[in-house]
């Protein structure tokens, strides 16, 4: 009887061994599949798991914010020319809730020297993220408390957050679009190498006029909760005495944006917090309208690599920022620049300063 | 709170958990309680409800044990029943809007047939009215069955189970199993349904493919739902009674209605058909059968009308509607006359020496299959016009040159290959199972190496091909609304 209760209960606890051993495991594949289904597109899911692959410390100027900025700031204009390191973090539509926990996330390994916001998010007026691709770019956190403190800052009601913190039941449905990339890990950075910095091109041309309007100090409130996370991103900014620096990006539907911008320069001068905004009509730095933008919004290659020379331009001239170039630690972002630089070899700096398009060198500017 | 959710998911994990941590003698406290929160979460209308039915039924067990009176069962199973016809149909035929309690078909069921019992001497009356009360409001069972009697489930809800690993490895594959069936294959299925509902000018071979799905999809729909209820139980060290034994592989559609639905139709045979065959009425009708037709029609043509009342009920207990007539008032019609005509099959084959296995078993299940198939014409259309009219369609037009099309408008190619490998391992799971092989048995028996690959194959199975979160619209059990 006494080795058969013996006997019973080895049985059992093997059981329950395996039992943990197979929970484990589980895990570890559903955790696999969680990755092979999220999308390794722009949303921002590839620069946040990318970040974790810079050496601690290592980058100088972190760029939050949305696609407005990826689009802008381009890292290897910023690398080759004032060898600033930089690195976009950035997510589309990406509102100051993800800005806040990626943040957070970032300043574990990294200590910046200063940190870009984009100060889009002003204008956005929904409450939550109801669109999948912004909760989506928070995949790509690792950290669990602040990957889930973002997707309930995302949602209205929590238990819609179960699904995103899970992953699979936002994401197993891509099964159909998957491809032998979306199996490597880590992944590819769409192509872009394992060196990439966060900045996404884009190639297309579209023709727009300068916004027209009258520059004046009239605020529209930005939405409570956009407020709200940005008080708390300049908060967490002074706590760890890291100098932030808002960003008005260049944009052809400035003008909607206008009055929303003033409010939030006037919530970050309450933190000691500057901007630049470059919609201003008294910043002269060769952009066009006509050529420089891929769509309503979006700066193209050309606009990104004339409006990064001003903005490396201006951040050293504001920020005591080292330049890397040599440093041996800082060897990616050599490949990266160089990659890049072998794909668009006409904005070279040396190849810029004499081509045509070149409108900087030029009289016309922001027709 | 739907048995698909991962709130469900989470609860069950918590009731088997805690159902092993406390003392053996007050397990079945755990389960009391798990069901009330089950219930309380569907609303205070499905627990009120159901406490209502718990106490009539706990009351009028002892009364009738004390004193065996028709009087009294009539009485006690007249507002049971009634509240359940009141409850499903007045809303149908008003058209006002009425919150359907829980399960309220499956308890209420359960509550007549714990009466009739009581009544016939077959069981003891349960004294405690909580326990009474678990009888009736065990969760896993509400969602849509299996309808069990005293006898099958009263005493292993009671008794506190020990935990078997076997078991609960074998109750996690059946639930996984039952996952699989429901969200990567039925659910994928439902969009072939939509297709012939909402279609028109359809080719003679769409519409029979959309039956034949339609009535695939049901099986897979209700059967993977039973199983995720039985496998949940095993793992409690309960065992629920079977709903389906391989329906499909039925040779007449007697043994089609043996092995679809068990429960429901152990039910209406128990407490209806056999009442309704050995009443005084029933006996009369005989006689009179036997002087009009002769002997051997005579003794069959009391079963034969009670089949057809007792089919014609079970079709409208799925719906008020004329659909249901028309299904119900089919099987028992098939039913009603094959057994009246079972002399003359008799003679025949004796006189043509026709063998019932052999050569002749695949020809009895495609003509069973036929005879299903038509049935189904008018289970998923919305009236019996537009069953008719699939039917008339069915006959014409067979052309296949836009099958590429057809087929691709209704679901994308890869859709149909997930959805046909599914049913191949299901066809290969039922083969198994019909030559009495255990499959989750021996899977909880089997080696690590063997059990842990077919586990983890199921449950990506489930979380990357099944029909749920973002991006579909997973249906709910079709059986839930029952």
């Amino acid at each position: 009887m006494a080795e058969q209760t013996v006997s019973r209960r080895k049985k059992i606890a093997f059981f329950w061994l395996r039992l943990v051993c197979f929970a484990l495991l589980t895990a570890l594949l559903l955790s696999y599949a969680v990755y092979v289904f999220t999308p390794k597109s722009d949303y921002g899911i590839c620069s946040m798991m990318n970040l974790y692959r810079q050496p601690d410390d290592s980058i100088d100027v972190l760029a939050v914010g949305t696609s407005l900025a990826y689009a802008g700031i381009n890292t290897n204009v910023l690398w080759e020319e004032y060898g600033i390191a930089a690195y976009d973090l950035c997510s589309a539509e990406q509102p100051f809730w993800v800005s806040y926990y990626t943040l957070r996330e970032v300043l574990k390994t990294q200590r910046p020297k200063v940190i870009l916001l984009d100060a889009k998010p002003a204008i956005y007026t929904r409450d939550y993220s109801k669109r999948g691709r912004t909760i989506l770019s928070t995949f790509g956190i690792r950290g669990i408390e602040n990957r889930i403190g973002a997707i309930l800052a995302c949602v209205e009601k929590s238990r819609d957050a179960l699904g995103y913190i899970l992953g699979l039941p936002e994401v197993h449905s891509n099964y159909s679009k998957l491809t032998a990339n979306d199996f490597v890990f880590p992944p590819d950075n769409g192509s872009r190498g394992a060196s990439w910095k966060g900045y996404i091109e884009s190639d297309q041309v579209e023709h727009h006029q300068k916004p027209s309007l009258v520059f004046n100090t009239v605020r529209r409130n930005m939405n409570d909760r956009e407020e709200e996370y940005a008080r708390k991103i300049f908060e967490l900014a002074q706590a760890e005495g890291i100098p932030v620096l808002l960003l008005g990006l260049p944009n052809p539907d400035y003008a909607n944006d206008h009055m929303y911008y003033n409010a939030l320069w006037a919530v970050a001068e309450e933190y000691g917090v500057h901007g630049i905004n470059y919609n201003d009509p008294g910043i002269r730095f060769g952009l066009r309208y006509s050529s420089d933008f891929a769509d309503w919004q979006h700066l193209n290659v050309k606009g990104s690599v004339t409006f990064s020379r001003k903005l490396g331009e201006d951040l050293k001239m504001l920020f005591d920022l080292p330049d890397r170039r040599g440093d041996a630690k800082y060897i990616s972002y050599d490949e990266c620049a160089r990659q890049w630089f072998d794909q668009y070899p006409l904005f070279e700096s040396s190849a810029w300063e004499e081509h045509p398009l070149n409108w900087f060198a030029g009289e016309e500017e922001m027709p | 709170m739907s048995i698909l959710s991962l709130e469900f998911l989470a609860f069950a994990v918590g009731a088997v958990l805690l159902y092993y941590c406390l003392p053996l003698k007050i397990r079945w406290v755990v389960l009391l309680a798990g069901s009330a929160a089950y219930m309380a979460l569907a609303g205070w209308q499905s627990i009120a409800h159901i406490s209502a039915v718990a106490l009539v039924m706990w009351g009028g067990g002892l009364a009738l044990q004390r004193k065996k009176s028709r009087l009294l069962l009539a009485l006690l199973l007249i507002p049971d029943l009634g509240a359940m016809i009141f409850l499903k149909y007045w809303p149908a035929l008003s058209g006002a809007a009425m919150i359907l309690p829980l399960g309220l078909s499956y308890f209420t069921f359960q509550s007549a047939g714990y009466l009739i019992d009581v009544y016939r001497g077959k069981m003891q009356a349960q004294k405690n009215p909580l326990k009474a009360w678990l009888f009736i409001g065990y969760f896993p069972q509400l969602a849509q069955g299996p309808i069990s009697t005293w006898k099958e489930l009263g005493s292993q809800l009671l008794t506190g189970h020990r935990f078997e690993p076997e078991n609960t490895v074998s109750g996690f594959t059946l639930l996984l199993w039952g996952y699989f069936k429901k969200l990567v294959i039925a659910d994928r299925l439902a969009k072939t349904t939509d297709a012939l509902i909402n279609g028109s000018g359809l080719p003679g071979w769409f519409v029979l493919g959309g039956v034949i799905l339609y009535t695939i999809r049901l099986y897979l729909d209700f059967s993977g739902g039973m199983d995720v209820v039985r496998g949940l139980s095993r793992m409690l060290g309960i065992e629920l009674p079977e709903n389906f034994r391989r329906p499909f592989f039925a040779r007449s559609v007697s043994e089609y209605w043996r092995r679809w639905h068990i429960t429901l139709g152990a039910w209406f045979r128990s407490y209806l058909l056999y009442p309704l065959t050995t009443c005084r009425a029933g006996i009369g009708l005989g006689k009179f059968a036997s002087g009009a037709f002769g002997k051997k029609t005579g003794r069959t043509f009391p079963s034969a009308l009670a089949t057809l009342v007792v089919f014609l009920l079970i079709g409208v207990w799925h719906t008020a509607n004329w659909n249901a007539v028309v299904y119900g008032a089919y099987f028992g019609l098939v039913m009603g006359v094959s057994m009246l005509l079972e002399p003359l099959w008799k003679t025949m084959r004796t006189t043509l020496n026709l063998p019932r296995e052999g050569w002749m078993a695949p020809l009895r299940l495609i003509r069973t299959w036929g005879l299903i198939l038509l049935a189904q014409y008018f289970a998923f259309t919305l009236n019996p016009e537009m069953g008719f009219s699939l039917l008339r369609s069915t006959f014409q037009a067979w052309d296949f040159s836009g099958f590429a099309v057809r087929t691709a408008a209704v679901m994308e190619p890869l859709e149909w290959i997930i959805a046909g490998i599914g049913c191949l391992f299901v066809l290969i799971v039922d083969i198994l199972c019909e030559k009495k092989t255990d499959v989750c048995g021996r899977l909880a028996k089997a080696h690590f190496y063997i059990r842990w690959p077919a586990l983890l194959f199921l449950i990506l199975a489930i979380v990357s091909f099944g029909i749920y979160g973002s991006g579909y619209d997973g249906a709910a059990f079709l059986y839930t609304q029952f």
